[in-house]
């Protein structure tokens, strides 16, 4: 029996919305709540570990050709989340063009330190420790301790240190892009390949849909959120949640396979 | 399987508890630093320095720079790089010029060529930096500083093979040994000589590990060093403690030029401040 072409779209249709749908829920269930989140963590947890009174993660953005602060710690939070400068100013732009990390004192007499831009945020350290965030050859972003409590300076122990620091947060970092990157390509090859298909507007329409915050995504969204948070619990937990997952999908099974059979 | 070895800090060699007292015995403990590098100034011997540039005009420099080249990185070109003549180069962050200030201090009369590698490229630093290294290779210098490095696995071989090539033909790369303490190419090979920071003032007091890979410890702790537009910055990093050995390499190589990569290393281990000489 020749099959129904709209039955083989309809197929089609629907595993390319799973598989939307488990990039994103993957996504989520592989990384904290927020990216931001874990990166909060690395920078607060930096700046205890090297006894600095503040911490910061700053990001490369090529087209701009700006580097933009992501996260930063401090005990006076100065808003500076998302402001943008340009990659040759200041002791970040100096790591992002050299690739190597450095650490130096008496900020304030030093000409890569940018005393503006400093100014500006309300914030100006005495020394800093700065390195930078690689993903593979390329440079993602610089992450920056400030203010050593207990020395005039930060040392080459600090710099061995932070490099393992920034090399989790590069991770982080990279992981959430590509996976983001991954769905970005993703949809935009689906839907041109949909454009070419004249006869292919069930498939738009599933594209346009998984998109959709109507659609039935966010509920596997929140299922997967869900999961991380379960996972994220004691094992006594993790076993009762499993538990009393097998058996809704045992039931489920089960009252399905029997109308199948009736 | 992962590698379950924790990788010790690099510079925790070097702390003034961790040095390790050496001896020198028979005809090694006659190689003094004043036979090694006594009364010379670097005369005649070509430094490369592969980096972010060198500014040539700095006062610092005493116009000890011959010239150079820009490695630049090119997707479309044959082995995705470019090489343009730079004869009056100039540093676009500062960071090489710090390390041509210091191996002048050193060696007044080494001549100084500059091969830019670092800039404003985000991808593509560890082709330029072979490029720059192979450039250095092939065109007739004695001692390469090398304050960088990669940690990429892929380009083990490339970086080998060239360094291989330098110490075939009489050529000392003087690497700075990455300031993460993970692997990173060419510094840990056998051939180079690898360099970490201790936190000693003095130029040419410098330190042999007798634990590898990380082979000789030299000033890299607050070091007031040459920067790009004239200036002077105090800095940290393994970075600046390199060109110290880069400085006295130069020295030894002037005065001794009969000697091959592996007897310079003889000599600087020789002249450690850790190394004392039997009788002495």
């Amino acid at each position: 029996m020749k099959s129904d072409p709209n039955d083989y779209e309809d197929k089609v249709s629907e595993q390319l919305k799973r598989l939307l749908v488990s990039i994103e829920a993957s996504g989520r269930a592989v990384l904290p709540g927020s990216n931001d989140a874990l990166l909060n963590s690395i920078v607060e947890a930096a700046a205890r570990i090297f006894g600095a009174a503040a911490a910061s993660i700053l990001l490369v953005n090529e087209e701009e050709q700006v580097l933009e602060f992501k996260v930063a710690y401090s005990p006076s939070d100065s808003g500076l989340i998302g402001t943008k400068f340009p990659l040759d100013k200041g002791i970040a732009g100096y790591v992002v063009m050299t690739g190597q990390p450095i650490a130096t004192s008496n900020v304030n007499q030093d000409a890569r330190f940018d005393q503006d831009f400093a100014k500006s945020t309300g914030y100006v350290p005495e020394s800093i420790l700065a390195t930078p965030l690689l993903s593979g050859d390329r440079i993602i972003g610089v992450m920056e301790v400030l203010d050593k409590i207990d020395a005039a300076s930060f040392g080459v122990k600090d710099m061995e240190l932070m490099g393992m620091f920034a090399q989790q947060a590069a991770l982080a970092i990279d992981q959430s892009q590509q996976i983001s990157h991954i769905k970005e390509a993703l949809i935009l090859g689906l839907k041109r390949l949909v454009m070419d298909e004249q006869d292919s507007a069930e498939l738009f329409s599933v594209l346009e849909e998984s998109l959709d915050e109507n659609s039935g995504v966010p509920h596997l969204l929140e299922l997967a959120d869900l999961f991380k948070e379960i996972s994220t619990l004691g094992e006594p937990e993790r076993k009762a949640c499993l538990q009393v997952l097998n058996v809704f999908a045992e039931y489920r099974r089960s009252s399905t396979s029997s109308r199948r059979f009736r | 399987m992962p590698d379950e070895t924790v990788r010790p800090a690099w510079s925790q060699h070097f702390t003034p508890d961790a040095i390790q007292e050496l001896v020198a015995h028979g005809p090694f403990a006659k190689i003094t630093p004043e036979w090694a590098w006594g009364n010379s100034t670097g005369k005649g011997i070509h430094v490369a320095v592969v980096d972010s540039g060198v500014e040539h005009d700095h006062p610092a420099l005493d116009d000890c720079v011959r010239g150079g080249v820009i490695v630049e990185y090119d997707a479309k070109a044959k082995d995705y790089y470019r090489v343009k003549s730079d004869d009056k180069p100039a540093d676009v962050s500062g960071h090489g010029t710090a390390c041509a200030g210091i191996i002048h201090s050193i060696a007044p009369e080494a001549e100084i060529y500059s091969v830019r590698v670092l800039g404003r490229n985000m991808g593509g630093r560890a082709i330029q930096f072979a490029a720059g290294l192979d450039w250095a290779i092939e065109n007739n210098m004695h001692v390469v500083n090398l304050s960088l490095s990669t940690s990429l696995e892929e380009f083990f071989g490339l970086f080998h093979d060239l360094a291989d090539q330098a110490y075939f033909k009489n050529i000392n790369l003087i690497s700075a040994v990455n300031n993460i303490p993970e692997p990173s190419y060419p510094s840990l090979y056998s051939s180079v000589i690898s360099v970490a920071a201790h936190e000693g003032k003095d130029p040419f007091t410098y330190y042999y590990n007798p634990n590898p890979p990380v082979e000789f410890g030299a000033p890299g702790i607050d070091v007031e060093v040459a920067w790009n537009k004239k200036q002077y910055l105090s800095c940290t990093g393994n970075s600046f403690a390199a060109p110290h050995i880069t400085g006295i390499t130069a020295l030894i190589r002037s005065k001794h030029p009969e000697l091959t990569p592996f007897q310079v290393k003889t000599v600087l281990l020789a002249c450690a401040a850790n190394t004392k000489r039997q009788g002495k």
